[in-house]
């Protein structure tokens, strides 16, 4: 489940956690790679992924329910 | 376990504003113009919080270049739309004229709200009908409307979510708790504006078990309606559904953003306003039949489709740009995950879950029914631009308020603070019980079951006698094992209310009219022409009350 955050590329500014809506990142501290404590409560807004002043750091996955029917 | 003592701390403004999306903004930011000290305080954060987190793109207007004089037209389609149609016409007219100087304003922020130096109307509009939504590349509206609320020195405080108004000696500011702290923080004010959005997790959302996929942000949860109806204030229309539509499975608002044909799975047109893509009108069909995606399923006819097939490549890049400004990021990266194309692949669309149309009683000042308190925005549905508008509005109207009052006095909100104090200390202590997830899956249940889409007297009664029980469980047994599953809880708790005000309100309804309802009642009562259903809290629960519709 959302996000995933590239351990390698992050620098641990804290702006995803700062700005994500629902807090999916609560307990995450400045200078570390956040925690993504509620992965469940992600509304993929996608404000982390807009936000975050690295690119490709930070991306979210779909969770398989949420996946579009088409044809 | 540590034993969890809740900290305390006071702030003081002329005008709280509770609820930092569009509307509350805007509240701030006219009402810190007029000369009034403001703080702003949001469960998120103001950047990014709230259902247009990352974007919107139709913003209902009249825009004199554009439509010519005669602003009535617009007005009337507009009270017609699903934005007006619940509301009375004065109130859109005030919407209507006082749009066009929001529009302008935020075009000025650096909020783009023409299309190729143009104003561009598109979406939402029957052919032959005035056009009245606005296309505008909102992707950063919330960034930038944070920028001018601090250029105009409003205070704003973060990750605070407000549970109660103080009440002492009239409306006297709120009680808010702090999501990542153990802090209880006492807001003094003498006004206060609410805007805190609309009522999401009301019902189950298309994945069974699951509470945040959602077509709005889950975290939008009814607080300003639960924290209204505690104080006394009166709540509208709560009993009227609302629902959305959208692509099945991955909820999100945004239907008129993509230009397509709905069809059958044959191919054939569901609507007769459309045969090709057409940015102008998207397809017009499900802004008047909504429930059309969930009837064809039930009825074995669908799944329908959103057909971009045949789409212009200039059509194609507009579709997509907006997407984006639509905030509709998620989707848009699925496409690339899954490798849809929508110039190839058909997208199956639902109905989403219910949720309520109504909310707080605020009129075309913003003014709620108790002085002092003003709202705006989604507190009852009306979209973005109605947010906007009325935010501006009510933040006027609450600065005036407050400078013709006294500060609230010292021990103002001590009582309310301390039983707040306690009741989330409970919650964090704790060690055995109900969590918050559990209380709201149980709200879901019972929401989907006895005041779902099929509604009568005797479902109602069993719904609310189960309802209550709930409630009691809740109050009395939830835990939080810490500050974010107290904020959950606390949502939870008003949710409970906002659901007991809808099932007394549907139990006097007692008759079938537009989008509302009563299996038991398939007729319209002549006796509710004209007037609109007021709930507020009694001693024993919800009252209720019809009153003329422009009172």
């Amino acid at each position: 489940m959302p996000p995933i955050i590239d351990d390698s590329k992050c620098t641990g500014c804290g702006v995803c956690a700062e700005h994500c809506p629902q807090d999916v990142f609560f307990g995450s501290e400045i200078k570390k790679t956040p925690v993504i404590a509620f992965p469940e409560e992600c509304w993929h807004c996608y404000a982390c992924v807009l936000d975050c002043p690295v690119p490709e750091a930070i991306r979210l996955r779909t969770p398989v329910p949420m996946m579009l029917s088409y044809r | 376990m540590t034993h969890i003592i809740m900290a305390g701390e006071q702030m003081e403004a002329d005008v709280l504003v509770i609820g930092g999306g569009p509307a509350g903004l805007m509240a701030a930011i006219h009402a810190a113009e007029s000369g009034a000290k403001v703080t702003l305080i949001d469960k998120a954060n103001t950047v990014r919080s709230g259902s247009g987190a990352t974007g919107n793109d139709h913003f209902r207007a009249y825009i004199p270049a554009f439509h010519g004089p005669d602003m009535e037209p617009v007005v009337k389609e507009v009270a017609k739309s699903q934005a007006g149609w619940t509301r009375p016409q004065s109130f859109v007219r005030t919407w209507m004229k006082t749009s066009f100087d929001i529009v302008k304003m935020w075009d000025d922020w650096g909020i783009p709200m023409k299309h190729e130096g143009r104003w561009e109307f598109s979406g939402h509009t029957f052919p032959g009908k005035p056009f009245t939504t606005l296309k505008y590349s909102g992707q950063s509206q919330k960034p930038i409307l944070t920028k001018e609320a601090k250029k105009r020195g409003v205070k704003i405080v973060n990750r605070v979510t407000a549970f109660d108004l103080i009440t002492d000696h009239g409306i006297s500011g709120a009680i808010g708790v702090h999501g990542r702290e153990d802090k209880i923080i006492t807001f003094s004010a003498k006004a206060v504006v609410l805007c805190t959005g609309g009522c999401v997790r009301l019902y189950p959302g298309p994945t069974p078990g699951w509470m945040f996929n959602r077509a709005d942000s889950p975290h939008t949860t009814g607080d300003g309606r639960a924290m209204a109806y505690r104080a006394g204030a009166d709540l509208l229309n709560m009993e009227i559904p609302m629902r959305w539509a959208g692509p099945k499975y991955f909820a999100k608002c945004g239907k008129a953003t993509w230009v397509g044909v709905l069809r059958d799975p044959r191919d054939k047109p569901v609507g007769p306003f459309v045969t090709k893509p057409d940015r102008i009108y998207g397809d017009p069909i499900s802004d008047s039949y909504k429930g059309l995606f969930e009837d064809y399923m039930k009825t074995g006819k669908g799944p329908v489709y959103m057909d971009c097939r045949g789409i212009s490549n200039e059509d194609y890049d507009y579709m997509m740009h907006y997407m984006k400004h639509e905030g509709l990021h998620g989707i848009l990266h699925h496409f690339d995950e899954e490798g849809i194309d929508l110039r190839e692949n058909p997208i199956e669309f639902m109905t989403y879950e219910m949720t309520t149309r109504g909310g707080i009683h605020y009129n075309e000042k913003g003014e709620t029914s108790m002085p002092g308190l003003y709202a705006a925005g989604d507190e009852y549905f009306g979209g973005i631009s109605a947010a906007a508008t009325f935010g501006w509005i009510a933040g006027g109207k609450a600065a005036g308020f407050a400078f013709g009052r006294d500060a609230p006095s010292k021990n103002a909100g001590k009582e309310s603070s301390e039983a707040l104090k306690n009741l989330v200390r409970e919650m964090r202590n704790r060690k055995d019980g109900p969590s918050w997830q559990e209380i709201n899956v149980a709200l879901n249940q019972v929401m989907s079951d006895y005041i779902g889409p099929t509604r009568s007297d005797t479902l109602v009664e069993a719904g609310t006698a189960h309802l209550l029980r709930i409630k009691e469980k809740a109050r009395k047994d939830l835990v939080a094992k810490n500050q974010h599953e107290l904020i959950h809880c606390l949502e939870v708790l008003n949710l409970l209310d906002v659901a007991e005000v809808i099932f007394a309100a549907i139990k006097e309804r007692k008759e079938t009219r537009e989008k509302y309802i009563r299996v038991d009642h398939p007729y319209k009562n002549p006796a509710f022409d004209e007037k609109v259903l007021v709930c507020r809290k009694g001693p024993e629960g919800p009252l209720t009350e019809w009153k003329a519709i422009n009172d």
